[in-house]
């Protein structure tokens, strides 16, 4: 409970900060960023205040050193709070969280009701739900890096992340530049897996949050794409629209995600393919990485053809393909 | 630059070692060294996996694989080899384990026959450095969990991927070549027949 | 001792099946005997392959090859070039076999005394150190002056190496003849060769000295020494109480102490490898060598 104030504290100072910064706001990029996490924060502190009573609930945890079961907070507690309860290492260790032996559950998600509890890392024997939510944080965090590198000239927008696919070989992100014949060279691309990396020496806590659709729309008013795919994501799941966000960047994704930008370890983000034209002067392009989560020694000769495969066009759905079919895509 | 000695012939270490003795400060001098390392020897024969400081497992551990090292070469009609085990086992039951489990089991080994692994220590406690020293082959669970044999870790799927594509490339490539191959007869006919005409 | 990656003489062979079968002594002895039978069928089957066969009693007439075991020292480079260089010396001129013991004629020039040589016949009291700088020491009584000189085996100012007597004694180093009556340390500088039939092995010589009355050079009593007649007739309660105070019996039982004196057999194989066709040539080299210098041709008289 007094780790959910402090944090409550701390994000209200947040919210201070974000309307003087409202007082005076522009419309460029960064301004942008800052009103939707303003509103974000915002959300998220009315959804906490909107807890009200408080409902205990057990939770059993399966697995080592024992089988405990823990009295925790419904809506407030996180499989995260769980781990705390039991030792430092599993704090450090937990990636996802598995619910009922079957839902997979961010690890800082408030669990809703009592269920059994088991904490994944990426070496259970069992990994590929651990290993499609850590596919799918490379994406993300991938839009986060891009978002940090390119300048404002760039004109970058985000598109979205296709499902993630492992067998493919590469994570995907897309996205829309303003200069239609980027060759990009290998300075650039290691800068880019430079971001990566300095990500993940931060260590961020990713978070998750639900909101409507109308927040939503509000949030995304100035990323043309977004608003473009909100209401049929939206449509798929009661007029809810499930966001993401790694210290400034929020993005839409259907989750789980790991815990922390810690789990990314050895990275590469290897090439941008060009997919087609968008308007006048703007044109897709697909950024395509490969990552190994930390402590996954691989030798650098292994690694060498892992990179070089991850440098063939991904075969995942393209974002200039009609909208119905995306969909799908965005709501992995 | 001295002369190695040649009167014995020892089988060469599988192990790391120091290039020198660690003392294990004793009062004893030199032999309380030896005694303390033959109570824990005699304890690893005996329990086959134990929990102890750092320093004395390292020392002890050479000593132990010498000492099986030595029982496989000679066996036990050989009376230094004997006189050896009697010396470091301090329980005499434990010689007979010796040569009737041990030997046998390590025989064919080409690795070290002990492992060792760090341990973590108690907190509040003495400073020490922790280790279990073992040995391999044992009856107890191990201690490690063996990450090499699951082909469904990341890194693993990944490779898994990599080389069913280069596959079928080779595949592609050779089928290419082989219908190249198998085309290029009649294409040849049919610019003869260009030519005749 | 590996029997599956050798090949082994016939004799070696039925020695190790015999060590083969004490090994597996443990084991039943229907089990045993059917572990025997198929290395012995191993060792008819790989006889046709030739492998360099490296001889067992190598690193005794060779102990300088073997490098010093001393971790911080190794460098397996110069250990190497160091050996090159050593069988390039060897080519130019004989060393023979020689121990702790045997009686020695070192022809040698002096770069003081240019154009002359000298001859000096002794005992080889120690041998030290490896490599190029491996070293012995000769001792011998002349004009009832005790004489010793140190000489390098790869020393290029060395011509020539005789044995006069080839023999081991019971200890491994015979400074003790220096507090020993002057007789059992003098050796005839004119002394011919004796010649050792081939294929023997070489002989322990187990004579006693006798040495002379206390003050000595060190305390022979202290050292545990196997060819000495007389300690117990010079020595006292207090230096036989010392003596005891100072003994080290575990030391017999410090397997890593000893491990960290020597280089293991594994290693010692492939040094030996490297080297044993160059040497093994050098040796029937020599033998054709002597049996051409003892053949002499008979004079037709009158």
């Amino acid at each position: 409970m007094a780790a959910a104030t402090k944090l409550y504290k701390k994000s209200l100072g947040f919210f201070a900060q974000i309307q003087q910064y409202r007082s005076n706001a522009n419309y460029t990029a960064g301004a942008s960023i800052r009103t939707r996490n303003e509103l974000f924060n915002e959300e998220q502190r009315r959804q906490r205040e909107a807890v009200g009573r408080i409902d205990k609930i057990e939770v059993r945890y399966l697995g080592l050193p024992e089988d405990v079961t823990l009295v925790m907070n419904s809506h407030i507690s996180t499989p995260y709070n769980c781990a705390q309860h039991l030792s430092e290492g599993h704090c450090q260790r937990a990636v996802l969280a598995l619910l009922d032996g079957s839902v997979p559950w961010d690890v800082h998600r408030p669990l809703q009701e009592s269920c059994t509890l088991q904490l994944l890392n990426f070496n259970v024997s069992e990994p590929h739900v651990v290993n499609k939510a850590f596919w799918r944080t490379c994406s993300f965090m991938l839009g986060a890096a891009l978002q940090r590198v390119f300048k404002e000239e760039a004109k970058l927008q985000l598109h979205s992340f296709p499902s993630p696919n492992i067998k493919s070989g590469s994570f995907v992100h897309d996205i829309v530049l303003g200069a239609q014949n980027w060759q990009p060279t290998k300075a650039e691309m290691r800068a880019i897996s430079a971001e990566m990396v300095k990500l993940a020496a931060q260590d961020l806590r990713i978070e998750r949050l639900e909101v409507d659709q109308e927040l939503a729309k509000e949030m995304f008013k100035e990323s043309h794409y977004k608003s473009e795919q909100l209401p049929s994501i939206a449509q798929q799941n009661q007029s809810r629209v499930t966001l993401y966000r790694l210290g400034e960047h929020i993005d839409i994704s259907r989750g789980p995600m790991v815990a922390s930008t810690r789990f990314l370890g050895k990275c590469t983000v290897s090439t941008a393919h060009k997919l087609t034209d968008e308007g006048p002067s703007n044109a897709f392009y697909r950024i395509q990485g490969v990552a190994l989560p930390s402590g996954f020694m691989l030798n650098h000769f292994a690694y060498g053809l892992l990179e070089q495969r991850s440098q063939k066009l991904n075969s995942a759905r393209l974002p200039n393909e009609p909208f119905e079919d995306q969909r799908q895509m965005q709501l992995s | 630059m001295n002369q190695a000695e040649v009167s014995k012939l020892i089988s060469q270490l599988r192990i790391t070692m120091r290039p020198n003795k660690r003392h294990l400060k004793n009062s004893e001098g030199p032999e309380g060294r030896l005694l303390k390392l033959r109570k824990t020897v005699t304890a690893l024969v005996k329990h086959e996996r134990i929990e102890l400081f750092y320093n004395r497992a390292d020392e002890a551990r050479g000593y132990a694989e010498l000492l099986i090292s030595n029982a496989i070469r000679y066996g036990d009609r050989h009376k230094a080899t004997m006189e050896l085990a009697d010396y470091w086992l301090l329980e005499k039951q434990l010689v007979h384990k010796l040569f009737k489990v041990l030997v046998p089991r390590y025989e064919n080994f080409s690795s070290s026959y002990t492992r060792m692994l760090k341990a973590p220590r108690d907190y509040p406690g003495i400073y020490y450095k922790k280790s279990v020293l073992e040995f391999r082959g044992n009856p107890f669970p191990a201690l490690v969990p063996d990450y090499t044999q699951n082909r469904n870790l990341l890194h693993n799927v990944l490779l898994d991927e990599a080389r069913k594509e280069f596959r079928r490339e080779q595949l592609a490539k050779m089928a290419n070549k082989f219908a190249a191959e198998t085309a290029a007869p009649p294409a040849l006919a049919t610019q003869e027949n260009d030519a005749g005409n | 001792m590996n029997v599956n990656a050798r090949v082994l003489s016939n004799r070696l062979a039925q020695q190790c099946s015999l060590k083969r079968i004490v090994t597996f002594s443990t084991k039943p002895t229907q089990q045993a005997a059917a572990v025997a039978v198929p290395q012995q069928k191993d060792a008819a089957n790989s006889a046709p392959v030739r492998k360099p066969i490296v001889p067992a009693h190598y690193r005794f007439v060779y102990p300088e090859f073997l490098p010093d075991p001393k971790v911080e020292w190794r460098n397996t480079v110069r250990e190497k070039l160091e050996r090159l260089d050593m069988l390039d010396r060897r080519r130019q001129i004989e060393l023979p076999e020689f121990y702790v013991g045997s009686i020695l004629a070192v022809t040698s020039s002096d770069p003081h005394a240019a154009g002359k040589i000298s001859r000096f016949v002794g005992i080889c009291i120690h041998r030290e150190r490896c490599g190029l700088r491996a070293r012995f020491i000769l001792r011998n009584v002349i004009d009832h002056q005790g004489i010793e000189v140190v000489y390098e085996l790869y020393d290029p100012t060395i011509q020539k190496v005789e044995v006069l007597r080839l023999e081991k004694r019971v200890d491994d180093s015979l400074f003790y003849l220096r507090d020993a009556l002057p007789e059992f340390s003098t050796f005839d500088e004119q002394m011919e060769p004796e010649t050792l039939e081939e294929g023997t092995p070489v002989p322990i010589n187990d004579i006693k000295v006798v040495l002379r009355p206390r003050p000595w050079l060190e305390r022979w009593e202290r050292q545990n020494l196997l060819g000495v007649a007389n300690i117990d007739q010079y020595i006292k309660d207090k230096h036989r109480k010392s003596a005891e105070k100072v003994q080290k019996p575990w030391e017999k039982y410090d397997m890593m102490k000893h491990y960290r004196a020597t280089i293991p057999e594994e290693e010692q194989k492939e040094i030996f490898a490297e080297v044993h066709t160059e040497l093994h040539t050098l040796e029937l080299q020599r033998k054709r060598n002597k049996r051409k210098r003892s053949f002499v041709k008979p004079k037709q008289l009158a």
